[in-house]
């Protein structure tokens, strides 16, 4: 660990006058007089852009004004004002702070909107999600295709009038699934069986397989051989579908390779198998009834899933979080953190072909961490923990027997950091590691940031950017920790930014401890626990934590006295981290494809949503 | 004994000694699986089979647990479907499996297990071994190595599936790079016991083992064996994490086995020849008095490279395709080589007696 370069947050920053924000968003008033105006909706902070002028905006935004990541890219369905919204948030990584929000509002019948690729290469995917499940055409994208939902879907289906079918036909009771009435068949008994629609001159019997043939096309648009050149001898590349069942693919996701050889042309990753529309069952449920199903995102870390939705919700609610409750959670969230990494490291040291070992020793001490969640919150996994204005429940008396201070110091204090250790002292300068991860998968940092990469990704890659420094949420601002950075950007380095991370979440949960003693018995909710909370003020609130994967983003509008969010949006780590995979694996092998998609820590249940 | 009795004496032998080593073989998976487990804080498998005792408290102890897993490894591996994929090479595609077996159980043919055992062995030979005496063997332990990758290569290349391709196409260049490190390690005792009979260089150690004698040889047969088998870390061809099986992907049921039979029988029997080569062989205390222990030892051996096997796969990381090639053609070829002339050099050094005087002044 020494060899760690740690930096101290914000120490070089220098101190701002005005908020940056508001800087920017008056420099570009200034410069695009009329173009640009305030949201004026109420509880709206952004900026309204019209569609022509927001690769300008952009370019103004990223070169002059520093706010040169883009974090989220989303869309709205304005059905009563018969208008299709897209949402920009974009942060500045040397100053930190909130975001500058942009609206971009077009016709509901023909919404196209630039692409912003050109500016960020992060937009692809988001852009491409946006285009799949609301139906906004990004102009200049470069491979406009669906992502999450499959090629032979039909429709939009975050459009407020998309009907799902079978259970959303316009007539209720369902009509009979087989109009001219006797015929039951199995299948037929399918709650999804005419869930498709197929396009117009695909017929679904025989070769099934022409819907991919687009993706195909474009994997394969160069030569489909290469010359040797010695003996000018004509080699096919091949076309290899890693997944979506695979071992090494951390679940249901799949890479089409095109090979040369053992190295790779190119890479694109298909997603969407694990595909559930989150986002939709998330506009239907009730704001609170919301927070289990975020769970069930990233699934290593459930307990941050629930505190980024949480945070987003009670910046429209107004809530005030009691001292204990801010504690419990940032205990909770770190152990999660700890959690996550050390499932992250073992993985990844299991796709470098070390036979599960390391990952099954890191295990063990990930079981603890479980052993007290499931006392704290009842599931191991799925946790549910966190209310608005608090946490669901206070801390258990015991656990496994022992009380849960002594249970908490003896597990940070003792058997965390001797199996971190142990795992460091294995793995760290292991000669086969090193080789096999150093050099490999590199993002330089300028890439780094114009991908959105986000989390280890992006401090592996020299950029210090911590959400919990640059725009501190909960109680981090008092805590003392450092953000571990490493300047190579590649696979090794992500690996040693987690082990870091270890180190630091430790100390972070170190300084926790005394003040849950000092505060035992302090409410842990803001008011009474409550089924049903009162209806929160109109607007948006983007909620963001720097969840173990990387920043997690929760962009939720309400309408005045709605129970439900009118647009529920996930900025998802994972899923973004992804966009720059292609990029780089190219020149790589087929081994180094599985080392550097277990370096960016997918979790799919994020990835597809 | 005339040539006829040697021959049936042969066959009894070989055939009692292949199926001690095909029952072995299957302890060599339990073996594995329990040793993964406990390196890996697992308990491994101890469902089927255990002989109950009476413990403490009224429980019943369980000794033993998990001994007829294999049993059941192999009843299942029997009775699972086995399809042939449509648009494989169907001959090839069956014949592959055998062709990966076959070599792997014709090596323990020159294995010499043990010494002259009165009544047992021949009187024209001197050692214990299905085919004892033969001078040849040591080449033809690299021949029937080499030709066992066919059976790689055929299946991966029959399966008709990427993955499979892709596993074979590295098994054969694997094969190609660490097959002459390793037989130029191979002479080096070849040399040294002026004989290419293993119970000959068995024999020759009697003063000490090979091992003391040339570190480096050893060491390097170790490695390519290692890649010969393709174990961890060498296991490219079967990569799970990349190739999810690599040539044997397509393979269910026993053909499925057989090519897992075909590595821990070569487990067992490289295992047996470095032992021969570098390790004494069957050599060991009181052998000479009690030839008897010579199975003994060189089952112990036999156990140790086993172990030792499993160990690394337990706890390294794999190569990659590049960097094996790089290490097996750019540090273990060119080291293998040196190695190789020095070991020449001083052999005719010492026939010359150049090292006459110094031995002399050590009193030898």
């Amino acid at each position: 660990m020494s060899e760690a370069i740690l930096e101290a947050p914000g120490s070089g920053a220098p101190e701002t006058l005005a908020n940056p924000v508001e800087q920017a968003i008056s420099a570009l008033k200034e410069r695009f007089p009329e173009a640009v105006v305030d949201d004026p909706r109420d509880g709206y902070s952004g900026l309204v852009v019209p569609a022509d002028k927001l690769t300008e905006v952009a370019l103004a935004l990223r070169d002059d004004l520093g706010f040169d990541y883009l974090s989220s890219v989303t869309g709205v369905d304005l059905i009563e004002d018969g208008k299709l919204e897209a949402v920009y948030h974009t942060y500045s990584i040397d100053k930190g702070g909130s975001a500058v929000v942009l609206h971009v509002q077009v016709d509901r019948d023909n919404p196209v909107i630039p692409s912003l690729v050109p500016v960020w290469p992060g937009a692809d995917f988001q852009e491409r999600e946006a285009w799949d499940l609301l139906g906004i055409q990004f102009d200049g994208h470069p491979d406009l295709r669906r992502i999450l939902t499959w090629d032979g879907f039909h429709g939009h289906p975050l459009r407020k009038d998309w009907k799902e079918p079978f259970y959303e036909e316009d007539t209720k009771p369902f009509g009979s699934r087989w109009p001219a009435g006797g015929v039951l068949r199995a299948e037929e008994l399918n709650p999804y069986g005419q869930n498709v629609q197929y396009p117009a001159g695909w017929v679904p019997t025989g070769d099934e397989y022409d819907v991919e043939t687009e993706m195909y096309a474009i994997t394969g648009a160069d030569l489909a051989y290469s010359i040797d050149a010695s003996q000018q001898m004509k080699t096919d590349k091949i076309t290899v579908n890693l997944g979506p069942q695979h071992p090494s693919t951390h679940g249901v996701f799949r890479m089409v390779v095109q090979l040369d050889g053992e190295t790779v042309v190119d890479l694109k990753p298909v997603m969407g198998y694990l595909h559930r529309n989150h986002e939709k069952i998330g506009e239907r449920n009730t704001f609170l009834g919301n927070i289990p199903y975020t769970d069930r995102l990233d699934y290593l870390s459930p307990i941050s899933n629930n505190l980024g939705y949480v945070l987003a919700v009670e910046k429209l609610l107004g809530s005030v979080v009691p001292e204990r409750a801010e504690w419990i959670r940032i205990l909770t969230v770190e152990l999660t953190r700890i959690a996550n990494h050390l499932w992250a490291i073992g993985f990844l040291l299991n796709d470098l072909g070390a036979l599960q070992t390391p990952m099954l020793y890191f295990y063990i001490e990930r079981e603890l961490i479980l052993d007290f969640f499931e006392a704290l919150t009842g599931a191991r996994m799925m946790n549910n923990y966190m209310r608005f204005g608090g946490v669901a429940y206070d801390l258990p008396d015991e656990i496994r027997g022992q009380a849960t201070m002594e249970f908490l110091n003896e597990l940070v204090h003792e058997r965390l950091p001797r199996a971190i250790e142990q795992g460091d002292n294995l793995m760290t300068h292991n000669e086969i590691v090193r080789a096999r991860s150093i050099g490999v998968g590199v993002l330089t940092r300028k890439e780094s940031i114009a991908y959105s990469m986000a989390g280890p990704m992006l401090r592996a890659s020299g950029v210090n950017y911590d959400v919990r420094k640059a725009e501190p949420y909960s109680y981090y601002e008092q805590l003392d920790f450092d953000i571990p950075v490493y300047y190579n950007g590649d696979v090794y380095d992500r690996y040693k930014v987690r082990m870091d991370e270890l180190q630091q979440s430790l100390r972070i949960v170190r300084q926790v401890l005394p003040h849950l003693q000092a505060t035992e018995g302090a409410p842990i909710i803001d008011g009474k626990p409550s089924y049903a909370i009162r209806t929160p003020q109109p607007g948006e609130a983007y909620g963001r934590v720097e969840n173990p994967k990387g920043e997690l983003g929760f962009y939720v509008t309400a309408k005045r006295r709605s129970s439900s969010p009118e647009r529920y949006h996930v900025r998802a780590p994972s899923f973004i981290n992804l966009t720059s995979l292609g990029k780089m694996c190219q020149g790589h092998k087929v081994a180094d494809i599985v080392v550097i998609l277990g370096s960016i820590d997918i979790v799919l249940g994020e990835v597809d949503r | 004994m005339t040539f006829g009795q040697i021959a049936l004496w042969g066959l009894v032998v070989g055939f009692v000694m292949s199926m001690v080593i095909i029952t072995g073989f299957a302890y060599t998976t339990l073996l594995e699986r329990k040793v993964l487990a406990r390196m890996q804080a697992r308990v491994g498998p101890n469902r089927a089979g255990y002989i109950p005792l009476p413990g403490r408290g009224g429980q019943e102890k369980k000794l033993l647990a998990g001994f007829l897993q294999p049993a059941a490894d192999a009843v299942k591996l029997f009775f699972k479907e086995d399809p042939t994929p449509g648009k494989a090479d169907k001959v090839v595609y069956n014949i592959a499996p055998m062709l990966a077996v076959i070599p792997a159980i014709l090596i323990l043919a020159v294995i010499p297990w043990a010494g002259k055992i009165p009544g047992l062995v021949p009187e024209q030979y001197s050692y214990f071994a299905i085919v004892p005496g033969l001078n040849v063997a040591v080449l033809f332990v690299l021949a029937v190595t080499s030709i066992s990758v066919y059976g790689v290569v055929l299946a991966g290349w029959a399966s008709n599936s990427k993955y499979a391709v892709l596993g074979g196409i590295r098994a054969s260049a694997q094969m190609i790079s660490y097959e002459l490190a390793m037989s130029l390690s191979v002479l080096v005792p070849v040399m040294i016991a002026n004989s290419m009979d293993l119970g000959v260089i068995v024999e020759a150690q009697r003063g000490g083992w090979i091992v003391f004698l040339q570190p480096v040889a050893a060491v390097i047969f170790c490695i390519a064996a290692l890649a010969e088998l393709q174990r961890a870390p060498f296991d490219l061809l079967e990569a799970e994490q990349e190739l999810s099986a690599g040539f044997n992907v397509e393979y269910a049921g026993m053909r499925f086995g057989m090519f897992f039979m075909a590595e821990y029988m070569k487990m067992v029997s490289l295992s047996a020849i470095a032992a021969t080569l570098f390790f004494g062989g069957y050599r060991g205390p009181f052998v000479d008095q009690v030839p008897v222990l010579g199975f003994v030892y060189l089952f112990v051996k036999i156990f140790i490279g086993l172990f030792l096997m499993i160990w690394i796969r337990a706890t390294f990381p794999r190569l990659r395709y590049d960097q094996l090639m790089l290490f097996g053609w750019k540090r273990l070829l060119p080291i293998s080589v040196i190695n190789f002339m020095i070991v020449a050099v001083f052999i005719v050094l010492a026939q010359e007696g150049v090292f006459a005087p110094i031995t002399r002044l050590f009193g030898f």
